[in-house]
């Protein structure tokens, strides 16, 4: 267990920010953790990081109970948080450098780690480059280049890709999962549920604090009854033939709007063949078809019924 | 660890031109200014003959040993008095509109006539006066020995000074250097931003910066304190610069003891820091008002001590003395002064201590506060 | 008028800050004020308040008691023992204004008619002396026309003539035609500290207002929107100028309360109407100098420079008449200098006739033509400003 989390609680007067969460974190994962916003990602992480003062609950991370002077630990974490954290009056390069001053202190070692942190995100050509010349994607770079520098154990990402291009966002991902394959622990909170999907082997869902559900992709597709949400454009379909459909094997809603036919079914491998055939035989016209696989999103829907993304 | 903080932290200083630029130029532009203003108050002035107008009444035109000694102060380069001779209401309309600083009315006794009681009017009062009292001696003196009028008009003439002015210590008593020595200390509280900003870096409810470092395996206190370091340094180097402008180009008198000198600098400078540090740990809202408690209460300070009126000090120290002693700028401006005045050092190094005793509570005043290693929120 | 409206909104919320800098500020004007009134090195002679001295005497004789005697009637006599410290530290702390120390011999010498000197150890440049050294010449001066012009004379018979010839003094009258010349006094030191006061509240206040809008994303968002930048820039200044009107008409308020009640002449109007033609010229001050600083830091020791400079060179502190002509001439540049001119004008009119106006007039117009020159300048900064490289 890198981390072990028990019973948090946190209050901000009379608002719970988390109540009661537990969780723990195997080595080599990547933990997602993922809620809409002001669900207490951002709050559970820095309890977690004992910046922030709890009611009740036990923290332990690489076996030992988290204090805010427990070096040892802190020397093998690293953080990027959602607030680029830099100063403006160093260039990146004395950025990169000087955090990772604070955990290595041998300096010929410390130059080759300020090097790879460099390569690694991609700012080679912007070394002497000041945080105010720098736009959103490349701070945001900036910003994970003085996290990881040190090369930790466990790294904790707070939202890294808010307002990042789409390209600096790849590299991202790339980048934590190529930490995690050398070896990094990664907790990596968000609310884009996509780039969760992608990358974390194990997701927590929460909302106003609570654990909503745990566990990898699959186990928590696995958990609601939707098994296939499937789609179909057509322009002439009758109130009577919705209904049937409607009552057909599997199926559990129906809902047109807009000339798009949407069926949510269990959980089966035959539903689409069943859709086609009752389409084919009532010789209903339709332009595109297609099936999806439920997404966290739908996890979410179904066990709170709010959206991930409001 | 130390030289790691230190260097970093003298970059980040460094490199914002604009606050390094202005904190040094102000004083220095502010000691230019007050070398100015005060260039002439030590040296004699030009003197301007004053306006005065007589009634030429019956008694004038009849006293003639009165009519003969205001002429004779009215003519000449040297004179006293451009003189006119009017009417009563001429005389009344010219002092209404300002044209003479005040009229004589001859008589017993004689009579002026002014409008408030400034330099002038007092210059012209004391010719009057004088006359009345030679009037009196020379009557006592003839009437015991007369045929000695010539004598009397000789020695008239011939005024003797009867004082010598003597200095109680090796220096003169200053009241210009005053301001000089309040401008120093004022510069020193103005580190007090620079204390200000290395609190708010370190406190993570304040910066993200700060969140950062409170995550790494760093002590904060540790941390802080070389990261202040730093600030001294500049603040010091700014401070003897200043120094350095007063003594070598405005050649303002430091007196001989120049390294008590520096060493009083160098208090100063930790005191403004501490102070700064101390607001801002104390008040935890935005910056505008933390910089805005530290000027007001700086200027407030620097006020009491004296800075824009001489008189101020001595007001207090006569009516809340109290307050002289809990007046940081004013020790400060004190042990500056009394390095000067005084050829002993007990003065001197009381205000010191006293000094050193503040700095210890603002230090551990911020240091209770910042110790704090979680937050209520972040 | 959204700009304008949000200005005024923003410094309403910092207005815990704006009370502090007012209330600083016009506490320390007041009180400067004050202790200048009624120290005032003019308003003093005439009614010579006593002094403070220490007298040491290493010489008794009758002349220099019936000496002393006299002396009581311009100075008190402070009880401080013989020793250095013990009077060093009395000069220090102005307990007593100057240190009169009779040599041993004094007399003898003198009614030898020899060159007798006494002592003094005085703090520099205080009026309070002058007096004392005014009566001390007088007093051995007189006495020496007898020692020279009365053979034999003794020193009692000595000191009964002083005491009959020094006692006469011409009678003054003085006509102030209703003006209260010492609460006078305290306005016209009270409006001129204005030049410091008003100034620094102003630009102070203004730079939390131009700090915010000069940042690099919120100018570019204004920038874009339909809003002409003249139009922006207009509403600033309106904004500026609401803000110095109020803050004025506080400061004015809040002195006329403490010195109400004892007459409000005619020149209280104008030293009122003068502030504010003066406040005017702070309003446009403050806005260059927010236009053109960024950095908070900056703006601090900026003001400190700006205000207690000007008012220093200005004659705000220290007379006007006694600060050399060549730093005048220079002062002359500044608003300030103008502003004050006009002040002690103004407080030494007796009458109000257009005559007597015309210079006040005049350097009002000037302070104007500051004014106008501070805000014409900062829209050309602002217009410069608008691209960015």
């Amino acid at each position: 267990m890198v981390v072990n989390v028990r019973n948090l609680v946190k209050r901000y007067g009379d608002l719970l920010a988390i109540d009661h969460l537990s969780f723990s974190i195997k080595e080599g994962e990547i933990f997602g953790l993922l809620g809409p916003n002001g669900s207490g990602k951002t709050t559970a992480i820095n309890c977690i990081l004992s910046l922030l003062k709890y009611d009740k609950g036990e923290i332990e991370i690489f076996g030992q109970p988290m204090r805010p002077d427990a070096y040892d630990i802190k020397r093998n974490i690293g953080i990027v948080m959602q607030n680029v954290a830099v100063y403006d009056e160093l260039t990146v390069y004395q950025n990169i450098d000087y955090f990772c001053g604070l955990y290595v202190s041998d300096k010929g070692t410390r130059k080759k780690l300020v090097k790879e942190a460099i390569d690694f995100v991609g700012l080679g050509e912007f070394t002497k480059f000041y945080p105010k010349k720098l736009s959103g994607g490349l701070l945001r770079r900036l910003n994970i280049a003085c996290g990881i520098a040190h090369k930790p154990r466990l790294i904790i990402l707070d939202e890294p890709t808010v307002a990042v291009d789409p390209q600096s966002r790849n590299r991202i991902l790339e980048g934590i999962l190529e930490l995690n394959r050398q070896g990094a622990t990664i907790i990596y909170t968000s609310h884009y549920m996509d780039e969760v999907e992608q990358i974390c082997s194990r997701i927590m869902i929460i909302d106003k604090g609570r654990e909503i559900a745990t566990g990898t992709k699959d186990e928590l597709k696995a958990m609601i009854s939707l098994g296939e949400k499937i789609t179909v454009e057509s322009y002439s379909i009758t109130e009577n033939q919705i209904s049937e459909i409607g009552n057909l094997p599997g199926v559990t809603s129906v809902e047109y709007k807009n000339n798009i036919l949407k069926i949510k079914s269990g959980k089966g491998t035959n539903n689409l063949e069943t859709i086609l055939d009752y389409i084919r035989k009532e010789n209903i016209h339709f332009g595109r078809i297609y099936s999806e696989m439920p997404t966290l999103n739908d996890v979410f829907l179904e066990i709170t019924g709010k959206e991930l993304r409001d | 660890m130390f030289m790691h903080v230190f260097t970093y932290r003298l970059k980040c200083l460094l490199r914002d031109y604009q606050s390094i630029f202005w904190t040094l130029l102000f004083p220095l532009i502010m000691a230019t200014f007050f070398n100015m203003a005060f260039s002439n108050l030590n040296s004699a002035e030009a003197f301007n003959p004053i306006n005065v107008a007589v009634v030429n009444n019956e008694e004038y035109l009849q006293d003639g040993s009165f009519k003969t000694a205001l002429e004779k102060a009215s003519t000449g380069d040297g004179r006293l008095f451009n003189l006119s001779v009017v009417s009563a209401e001429e005389a009344d309309q010219m002092l209404r509109d300002n044209i003479i600083d005040g009229y004589i009315i001859a008589g017993r006794p004689i009579k002026l006539v002014v409008s408030k009681s400034g330099l002038n009017q007092n210059i012209i009062k004391s010719f009057i006066d004088n006359y009345i009292h030679t009037v009196s001696v020379f009557g006592t003196i003839l009437s015991k020995a007369p045929g000695k009028l010539q004598d009397l008009l000789n020695d008239i003439n011939n005024r003797v000074n009867y004082v010598k002015e003597v200095s109680t210590t090796s220096a003169e008593p200053d009241n210009i250097i005053l301001y000089f020595y309040s401008l120093i200390a004022m510069s020193c509280f103005y580190g007090g931003f620079l204390g200000m900003r290395e609190v708010s870096d370190i406190q993570a409810n304040i910066s993200p910066v700060a969140a950062r470092i409170n995550t790494a395996p760093v002590h904060k206190l540790k941390t802080y304190l070389y990261s202040s370091a730093a600030s001294i340094i500049i603040h010091l180097a700014e401070m003897y610069i200043l120094l350095a402008y007063l003594i070598f180009i405005l050649k303002v008198d430091f007196g001989s003891k120049t390294a008590y000198v520096l060493l009083t600098t160098f208090i100063g400078s930790i005191a403004g820091f501490s102070f700064g540090a101390f607001i801002s740990a104390l008040v935890k809202k935005s910056e505008g008002l933390k910089v805005g408690i530290i000027i007001s209460v700086t200027m407030l300070c620097c006020f009491l001590a004296g800075m824009m009126n001489q008189d101020m000090k001595y007001v207090i120290s006569k009516n809340a003395p109290v307050l002289s002693y809990l007046n940081p700028v004013n020790l400060l401006t004190d042990a500056f002064y009394s390095l000067y005045y005084y050829d002993t050092y007990t003065r001197f190094f009381t205000n010191i201590v006293m000094l050193a005793a503040f700095i210890a509570v603002f230090c551990s005043g911020t240091y209770l506060i910042i110790r704090r290693r979680k937050y209520a929120s972040l | 008028m959204q700009v304008f409206k949000l200005c005024l909104k923003i410094l309403y919320k910092n207005k815990g800050l704006m009370l502090i800098y007012i209330v600083i500020f016009l506490a320390i004007s007041i009180i400067m004020s004050l202790t200048a009134a009624n120290d005032s090195p003019t308003d003093a002679l005439f009614n010579p308040v006593k002094t403070t001295i220490a007298f040491i005497s290493e010489d008794d004789t009758p002349l220099i008691n019936g000496f002393k005697e006299e002396l009581a009637r311009v100075a008190d006599f402070a009880d401080i023992p013989d020793e250095t410290e013990a009077l060093q530290d009395a000069l220090f702390f102005r307990q007593v204004s100057c240190i009169l120390r009779i040599p041993a011999g004094f007399t003898a010498e003198f009614m030898n008619g020899g060159n007798a000197r006494l002592e003094k150890m005085s703090i520099p440049n205080s009026v309070k002396n002058v007096h004392i050294d005014l009566f001390i010449d007088n007093y051995f001066n007189t006495a020496g026309i007898y020692v020279q012009n009365m053979d034999g004379i003794t020193q009692q018979e000595l000191v009964t003539y002083l005491k009959k010839d020094l006692s006469g003094t011409a009678s003054v009258e003085m006509k102030t035609n209703g003006k209260k010349t010492s609460n006078l006094t305290f306005l016209n030191y009270f409006f001129n500290y204005f030049a410091y006061s008003l100034l620094s509240i102003i630009i102070l206040g203004m730079s939390t207002l131009t700090l915010i809008f000069n940042d690099r994303d919120l100018k570019m968002r204004n920038n874009c929107s339909p809003v002409s930048s003249n139009s922006m820039s207009m509403q600033f200044i309106l904004a500026s100028l609401a803000f110095t009107f109020i803050s004025w008409l506080i400061m004015v308020i809040l002195c006329l309360l403490v010195k109400s009640g004892s007459g409000f002449s005619v020149n209280t109007v104008f030293l009122i109407i003068s502030s504010f033609v003066f406040a005017f010229c702070c309003s446009g001050i403050s806005f260059l100098i927010g236009n053109l600083v960024k950095s908070r830091d900056a703006i601090t020791a900026v003001t400190n420079v700006v205000a207690l400079g000007m008012s220093f060179i200005s004659g705000v502190f220290v007379p006007q008449e006694f600060i050399g002509s060549s730093v005048l001439k220079i002062a002359s540049f500044t608003p300030a200098y103008w502003y004050v001119k006009a002040n002690n004008t103004i407080a030494g009119l007796n009458a109000f006739t257009f005559d007597a106006i015309k210079p006040v007039l005049y350097d009002l117009l000037i302070v104007i033509g500051f004014g106008l020159a501070f805000f014409s300048v900062s829209l050309a900064v602002r217009k410069r400003n608008r691209s960015f490289a």
